[in-house]
């Protein structure tokens, strides 16, 4: 299981990711990061609902009630245009931390 | 699922009422059962289900601190709890005592005013706010 606190500075450009796939919703986020890991990591539902929370503040998501489902309706979130715009811009920065940061860990046995 | 819905409600207690607080709590619980499903279906028992749902929800101190609740407002208003017990408590003593005071007073003129007695009680009854008010000083002062 990799340490959460590592990731977490990463997790608003993972969640974006995934819903900038296709419109999700809170507990589907959930299982599809454990699943694409295969299980090595897991988001707390409580981090996730924050992230929601702080990616609409900054109108890079927006959310909207779906069809009824077994508990009620489901809350989906769909990415902003402004969203996809910082989603590439953060792409960008991750290949730039990447090749900074190999420099130092690759070739170390 | 009750058991779901009273941990939720905890969890939240201290995020001022809001509408913007219903919603997130909705989505929570709604997500949160959905999961305890999705562990029902896999083979785990009810109870177990819930349990496993309630302990990977994790800590919700990010989550408190985007609806507007820091950790740091929670002591700052414990705080300002204290500090008017104390301002309270300082009060009652400054009153209290001004009224034993008077009726030591009353008592020596009336009944002995030949010889002033009453000064010395007042020296023990003035510990009392005096006491408060240093109390209510520490907390003032942090």
């Amino acid at each position: 299981m990799i340490r959460s606190d590592i990731i977490r500075g990463h997790l608003d450009s993972i969640i974006l990711r995934l819903i900038m796939e296709k419109d999700r919703y809170g507990y589907e986020i959930s299982k599809e990061i454990s699943e694409r890991t295969d299980q090595r990591f897991q988001i707390k539902e409580a981090t996730l609902y924050a992230v929601f929370q702080r990616l609409e503040k900054k109108e890079l998501i927006q959310s909207y009630y779906g069809s009824e489902s077994k508990g009620g309706k489901r809350k989906y979130y769909r990415i902003t245009t402004l969203g996809k715009a910082y989603f590439k811009e953060t792409v960008e920065e991750w290949k730039e931390i990447k090749d900074i940061v190999d420099i130092f860990m690759e070739g170390f046995d | 699922m009750k058991k779901l819905a009273q941990h939720v409600n905890e969890l939240f207690k201290e995020v001022p009422e809001s509408e913007k607080k219903e919603m997130v709590m909705q989505e929570v619980l709604q997500n949160l059962e959905e999961k305890v499903w999705d562990l029902m279906e896999q083979g785990k028992e009810e109870e177990d289900a819930i349990n496993k749902a309630i302990v990977d929800f994790g800590d919700i101190g990010d989550l408190k601190e985007e609806l507007g609740v820091s950790e740091d407002s929670s002591a700052t208003q414990a705080r300002r709890n204290k500090l008017m017990n104390r301002k309270l408590n300082l009060g009652y003593s400054i009153w209290g005592s001004l009224l034993i005071i008077g009726l030591l007073v009353f008592i020596n003129f009336y009944y002995s005013p030949g010889v002033i007695w009453f000064v010395y009680p007042t020296f023990a009854v003035l510990w009392w706010p005096l006491s408060m008010y240093y109390s209510w000083l520490r907390v003032k002062k942090g």
